[in-house]
Formats: structure tokens, sequence, C-alpha cells
């Protein structure tokens, strides 16, 4: 049974509920819908998974984009309910008809959806009892076919829906009722061409993608070992060991101990070295934007395009200057063909533009075209807003009023830097410990890298560059100890920030994420930063997917912390490539709190959204 | 070269044909047309100079949740109707106040704009704040101390922007939710911004020469922060969406609106 059923405004205001459906929803579904999936252009996905204590509701949701108005259905999840699609549609098709912008009470669809949801009601009745009737026949051979059709009939039934159902879906439903159920499903079962498997597969993934993401927001992350998405494995490698074993690369048996540690300093304290003073870090640094880009823009975007052939030019400015009716999904493929396409040269992650893609089209279907726009600038003009909405974070990004708010509590503002091997942590981490130095905090750097040769070398020459603090306690050791340690040691010796430096880890080395789980746990940081490279391709979902995943997982507190911050590294190698921001950013939702962007220290800048943006839609 | 000459010739030509052709034109149609093309420009730029003066629009903002909605649709329509969820877009609409429609004689509409305070939404308020003759900063006097910092930043985002300085808007601080027992008064709700904002003033002053968000620094340096330092006048209210008990967000439009 339905929950509720809601339609509102994309401004906010309710304008019918089911007042049948009396039930109170508890905590505030329809709110965290909009936060956590529609604001953050996830709007193409089938569904969405809500947990509140006391309740888990899936709701289901359509646009009418024309009219603006929203229309979601909430229902417990245990119920797989197969109409709500349906009955979405059809309340989305007859309340359009009776809107009035200006009217707020519509009493009167009370009555109007009764009776629909007894038809929608009605119908899965039927399907379910078409599909027990087919139980006992499908024995014989012939007769199989009439089962798989029944299968397919639904699924192309539910695929259908799934599009926005029109007049089509009307008529084959009064077909169904009028025939018995039999001969029916065999003619839906000939018709079904095109299994929309793949779009009900794809649909599925999304759906779990985001309900993951959810699950690993909400209190009690469970162990999901069942994980859907791609290319993942899962090692379950029992380790009943508690001391850590040395890392085995080929066969040749390593004997001999790795502690190349200096015990003697002496050689180091002779040389003096003055503190280095590069002059302002980029952080500081206004960026200069080209100020003819705006226009730039614009006319780029009503300039006929170099690849649209001559027949498809005549037409669409022909569609273009009378202004098309609505826009139907057919129209919108092409320009966002395209426009994916773009999306990918530019290095976003194929799986990001995908869903990027449909969460435009959701929104634009069903609109007017305005006159003198080609659908091709309009769809241009929806990704670019969905672009900056994306990447505009989500919570405040400004650290030196977290610093300031930690000194105030007389507690050290301790931020940890994961990522996989390579990416620049030692490096970038050098260059926040200067910005900070700029903006008068005192910092200390931990160095938590235990494993790599020379790690703890490498900070040591930074810090005595910057004169700062290191506290460090060699190789061999437990990062989490030593992380632990040094926070106590900047308490006591009054340091605003410290800086934990961690060793580079693959996202699915199921030890090392549990070490690090355990890092984070033991020393609750106030910022984990996740660095990554502008390098990366595809793997930046796989990546930062993981982490958090890892994260959630084999944390034992109710509340585990995730990646807070992205620190995005190597962003001069790349010359307008810039999509692995937006993949990072699109999947993780944390914000990309600073970029790197050369080897010395003044090279971090913050990341300049307009710009970005213009780069990926060139 | 030839191709030069040519040229000239043919324009000279075209010259005197067309000087022959206005002297052939009785002077009287000259002088009129003239004349209607003069007026006609004067007329446009008085419009112009009329209607950069009189900008009538105010501008519903704040935080995520703190019933900025509410307030639009009581304010025209004098209930919030089933209730609201999170906009996504913003509401904008021109009418006379709810209250008003009541009073007889020629009441200018109002332009109001309810602006959506989720983070991810927010250059949206910057498309509006241009022509804003009047801000209402809507503030949750309930959650208020959860929210404090949040509240606060965005506050000072918005005191500082280029926009509002130079025009000197006027802001109105608006305590909303007042009707619930727990909610802070808007005494406490001053006190609590003004020394959030003392505070944030000094963190961001260390890097406000390049921070390209903050364009101006607010208050008087070495004093503690306070609203009446601000060029643009800064008053506070208290209201309550849910119960109608916004008589106070209504004189504030009427004093910036002139009727």
């Amino acid at each position: 049974m339905l929950e509720q059923l809601l339609i509102f405004t994309r401004g906010g205001l309710i304008l019918w509920t089911c007042k049948e459906l009396g039930n109170a929803l508890k905590g505030s579904p329809i709110d965290t819908l909009i936060r956590s999936c529609l604001l953050e252009e996830r709007s193409g996905a089938a569904s969405y998974n809500y947990d509140a204590p006391g309740a888990a509701y899936t709701l289901k949701w359509t646009f009418h984009n024309e009219l603006g108005l929203v229309f979601v259905a909430v229902y417990q999840r245990i119920l797989h309910l197969l109409y709500v699609d349906e009955l979405l549609a059809m309340v989305k098709r007859e309340f359009s008809e009776i809107y009035d912008p200006k009217r707020m009470n519509y009493n009167d669809f009370d009555e109007t959806f009764r009776q629909l949801r007894k038809e929608a009601e009605a119908r899965a009745e039927e399907l379910k009892k078409s599909k027990q009737l087919d139980r006992p026949v499908s024995d014989r051979k012939k007769q199989g076919q009439v089962k798989k059709g029944g299968f397919e009939g639904g699924n192309k039934k539910k695929s259908e829906a799934n599009d926005g159902g029109d007049g089509d879906t009307g008529k084959s439903y009064k077909l169904e009722n009028g025939h018995s159920n039999g001969n029916h499903v065999n003619i839906e079962g000939s018709r079904a061409v095109v299994a929309n498997g793949k779009e009900n597969a794809s649909s599925n993934v999304g759906a779990f993608d985001v309900s993951k993401l959810q699950k690993l927001k909400s209190k009690g992350g469970k162990k999901t070992n069942a994980v859907v998405s791609k290319g993942s494995k899962v090692d379950v490698d029992p380790k009943k060991k508690v001391t850590k074993k040395n890392r085995v690369w080929d066969d040749s048996p390593q004997d001999s101990k790795l502690d190349f540690t200096d015990p003697v300093e002496n050689g180091n304290e002779n040389i003096e070295v003055v503190a280095t003073d590069h002059g302002e870090s980029m952080m500081d640094k206004e960026e200069i934007i080209s100020s003819d880009s705006e226009a730039e823009d614009e006319e780029v975007g009503k300039e006929s395009k170099p690849d649209t052939k001559k027949k498809g030019w005549f037409s669409s400015m022909f569609q273009s200057i009378a202004g098309k009716a609505n826009l139907e999904k057919s129209d919108l493929e092409p320009a966002l063909k395209a426009l994916k396409d773009r999306l990918m040269t530019k290095n976003v992650a194929e799986e990001i533009a995908e869903k990027l893609c449909e969460s435009v089209a959701a929104s634009l279907e069903g609109k007017k075209l305005a006159s003198f726009t080609r659908i091709s600038s309009t769809v241009q003009a929806a990704m670019e807003e969905a672009l900056v909405r994306i990447l505009t974070p989500r919570r405040s990004i400004d650290i030196l009023r977290d610093v300031h708010a930690a000194k105030e509590q007389r507690k050290p503002y301790v931020v940890v830097f994961v990522g996989v091997n390579g990416v620049g942590k030692s490096t970038n981490l050098a260059k926040v410990a200067y910005w900070l130095l700029q903006h008068k905090i005192s910092v200390m750097m931990a160095a938590c890298d235990t494993f790599r040769s020379g790690a703890v070398e490498q900070l040591r020459t930074h810090a005595r560059r910057l004169q700062i603090p290191i506290f460090e306690k060699g190789y061999e050791k437990d990062p989490a100890i030593v992380a632990k340690e040094a926070i106590q040691e900047a308490t006591r010796n009054g340091s605003d920030v410290v800086l934990v430096d961690t060793a580079g880890r693959m996202q699915d080395n199921e030890p090392l994420m549990r070490a690090l789980s355990k890092l984070i746990y033991l020393n609750n940081p106030d910022l984990v930063l996740f660095v990554g490279e502008a390098l990366v391709g595809n793997d930046a979902v796989d990546q930062l997917s993981k982490f958090n995943q890892k994260l959630a997982d084999l944390s034992t507190s109710p509340s585990p912390r995730l990646i807070d911050g992205i620190l995005l590294t190597k962003f001069d190698t790349i010359d307008d490539k810039v999509g692995a921001a937006l993949s990072m950013v699109y999947i993780s939702g944390a914000p990309v709190m600073f970029v790197g962007c050369g080897q010395s220290y003044t090279d971090l800048k913050k990341l300049n959204v307009k710009s970005i943006v213009k780069t990926l839609l060139k | 070269m030839e191709g030069m000459e040519q040229w000239r010739n043919e324009a000279k030509q075209w010259l005197q044909q067309g000087i022959e052709y206005a002297h052939q034109i009785p002077p009287t149609q000259l002088y009129a047309a003239a004349a209607v093309l003069l007026l006609t420009t004067l007329f446009f730029l008085i419009i112009r100079l009329f209607k950069r003066t009189k900008s009538s629009t105010i501008v519903l903002t704040g935080l995520t949740g703190s019933g900025k909605t509410v307030l639009f649709y009581q304010l025209r329509d004098g209930s919030s109707h089933q209730g609201t969820v999170t906009s996504m877009e913003p509401n904008e609409g021109t009418f006379i106040l709810h209250s008003e429609s009541s009073k007889k004689g020629k009441i200018k509409p109002v332009h109001l704009v309810d602006v959506p305070g989720h983070s991810r939404l927010r250059p949206k308020l910057d498309e509006f704040l241009p022509q804003a003759a009047g801000i209402v900063f809507v503030v949750d006097a309930l959650e208020f101390l959860p929210n404090l910092r949040g509240v606060s930043e965005y506050l000072y985002d918005i005191l500082t922007k280029a926009s509002v300085v130079k025009r000197k808007v006027p802001v109105l601080i608006c305590c909303n939710k007042a009707d619930k027992v727990t909610a802070h008064s808007k005494e406490f709700i001053r006190k609590q911004l003004e020394k959030e904002i003392d505070k944030l003033r000094v963190s961001r002053s260390g890097i406000s020469e390049a921070d390209v968000a903050n364009e101006f620094t607010l208050g008087i340096p070495g004093e503690a922060f306070s609203f009446s330092h601000c060029s643009n006048k800064v008053t506070i209210a208290e209201s309550s969406g849910l119960t109608g008990e916004i008589s106070q967000v209504e004189q504030f439009i009427r004093e910036h609106v002139r009727p």
C-alpha cells in the first residue's frame, strides 16, 4: 500500500497530498529526497531509499518540466509495489489537465486519484494472476514462450511507464482488460522487442548506487558484500595475525630488516637552514578569468556548429524559429549524446557522464522550447546549470574559520591525507602547511607513513625548510598509534593544526584499508582529505567509492567518518581535460578544497567553479 | 589603383545624388522628422532614468529550512496552503500584499522574490540582488544555535557584496518561527550574530585582499562589530510564518517600496 503521494511545485509549495492515506511520514523523506538526490543531479535514477528510525521507505518520482511540477510516491520498502510507476504517470497526466498556476486548492483531485489508484491496483492484481496462471502451463515447450512473453510483457510495461506513458500505454492496458489473459500475454510476448533489460539493469544499478551512498551516510553501516558496482573484487582476506606483515611484492624472500632510520641525527643539525619564503601562496591570489568568456559562450551557442549536417541544420533552424511544442526524449538524444562525448573527451568518467546526461534529460523532458533557441543550446544551458550546481560546495570550505573554531576549544585541528600511491600526498601536505603558515597558524606535521622508505626523511626536509615541528617515530610502527601520540604532542605544545601524512594504498587492498579505517576511527580527525590526481580517468570513480565504502564498513563506530574533502593534484599537467574534478565531486559529494598545480610551495589554489564548467563545455 | 579611382568616383556621384535628393525635400518635413527622432530618444532616456530610481524588488533569502517559502505565500495569499518542501527554484511574483488587498486606493504592487536557501543554489541569489530594493534575511529562531555558523557566514557574505554595499540596500533580519515556545528572542539572536560576524571579520580579513568572494569588509576595525556600523540600514524583527504574524515584515516592505 502506498504511504503517501505528493504533488508539489519546483518552488516548494505542496499542491496536493492524498488525504485518504493519512499516515504521517516518519522523518522527512521528501526534503531528504530533494537535498540528496534531485539537487545532486541524480534525478535520472529510478528510485530512492530513505531510512528513518522506525521506517524504511522507497520513493519514486516523476517531473512535469513544462509546468514545473514534481510528483512523488512514498511506500514501504518491503512491499515491492509494481504499479507505482504507472500510477505516477497517470496522475501526472490527469493533474496537468486541471492544473492552473493561480489555483492553490485541488480538493476535487481526490476523486480522480481514488479511481486511478483502484485502476492501478486492479491492474497489478491481474498481472499477478496472469503470472500465476502461466506457471502450471509452462511445462509444455510451446507454452514456454507464453511465460517468457508474460515476463517480458511485464518488463516492457514497466519500461514504457518509465518513459512517461502516453496514450499508447493506455491503449495496451485496455486491450488487456478486454481479452483473456493467456491470449493477450502471447500478443504482448511477440511484441516485446527491445528487452529494455539493459535499461532496467542500469536503472537498478543506479538505484543501488544511490541507496548504497545513502547507506554509507546513514547510521548503522552494515556490511554489504553484495556489491553491484562494476569491476569490484571483494577480497575477504581473514587476517588473524595482529602484527603487520611485510608486504612481499615479488617472490624473492625478504629477510633483512627494512628499517633504515638513522639513529644518529648529528649530521643534520649543523646545517643552518633559513626558513623558506617563496612569496604569497596562489591560494590567496585572485584568479584572473578572461572577461570576454561570457560573450564568447553565447555567440558560440547561437552560431551553427560545424558538425551538424546541412539537412539537420535547416530543420533545426525552422524549429528554433517556430518553437517546437514539447521536447521529447528522442529530440534530446542526439544533443545529449554529443554532450556526453564531449564530456568524455575532457576526461570525465563514463559512468558519471551517463548519469549526468540522464539527469539533465529528466529535467528537460516535456518542456516547451522557447522560440529562437535551438535544442542544443537549451541542453547546453541545462547542463551548465547542473554542472555549476554539482561543483558548488554543499557546505562552507573555509578552513581558516574551522581552525579558529578549534583553537577556541583549545584542540588542534587534525587533517588526515589519504589516497592511493603516488598522487602527491606528501608534496601537497607541505604546500598546505606553507599556506597555513602564511596565515599565522602554527602547524605540526605527523609522519604516519611508516612503510615507504624515505617518507619520513621527506617530511623531515620539508619541516626543516618551513621551520615547523614534526612528530615521527621512524618506520615499521603502527600509524594509528603514531597519529594519536602526535595529536597529544600538539595539544601539549599548542600547535593549531596537525597534518597527518599516511601511506598510499590501493582501494581494494583489504588489510591496508582496515589499517586506515582504524587510524581514522581512533583519532577522529576534523578533516579527512582525499588526495586524487587530475590525471586519473575512470578509476577516480572506483577509488572514491571504494574508499568511502571501506571507511564505512570497517569502522566500528555507529557513525563512520567518510571523506570530507578532495585535494586535486597535478592540475598543471592537464591542459583542459579537467573532468576528473567533476567525477570525484559527483561520486563522493565532497567539495574540492584545494588544487595543487605545481611542485613548489606556492602552487596551491582554490577551485574556480565557473572556469572549470567553461572548460568542460568548450 | 584604377579600381580605387573608380570606387572614389562612384562614391562621389552617390553623395551628390543624395544631397540633391535631400535638397528636394521641403525643409519642414526634414525638421519634423528630426524633431520626432529627438523627442523619442529623450522620452526613452527619461523612462530609463525613472525606472532605475524606482526598483521595487524585495528579496527573501536565508538558510534552507528557515521558512522563506511559507512567508512568501503568507504575504501573497494570507495562508501557506498545504505546506512546503525544500525549494528547488525561486518563487517570484508581483502582487499587492494580501493584508492590503482590502484597502482602497491605488497601491503599487510589490515584486517579491523567494530565493532557495540550499547551498547548492546560492548562485541564484546573485541574479536578483542587483535589482533589490530591500532584503529580508529569514533566520530560524528555533534551530538557531546549531546553525549559527552557517547563518552568520551567509549574512556576512550578503552584507559584503558590492551590489549591497554600494547601493546601501536595507536589510531586515527576520527571526521566523517566533510562535514556538523555545524560539530565541530577537535581542539574543542579534547579539549572537554580531559576535559571530566579529569573529568572521577577523578570520576573513587575513585573506580579504585577495578573496574573490568578499569584496568589502564590515564594520570599524578595532571595535566589536555591531549592525549599526553597516553603511546600509540593518534592522531586526520577529515573525511567524505559520500563524500569519508578519506585520513587521509587511511594514518593512511598505517602507521601502513607495506606494
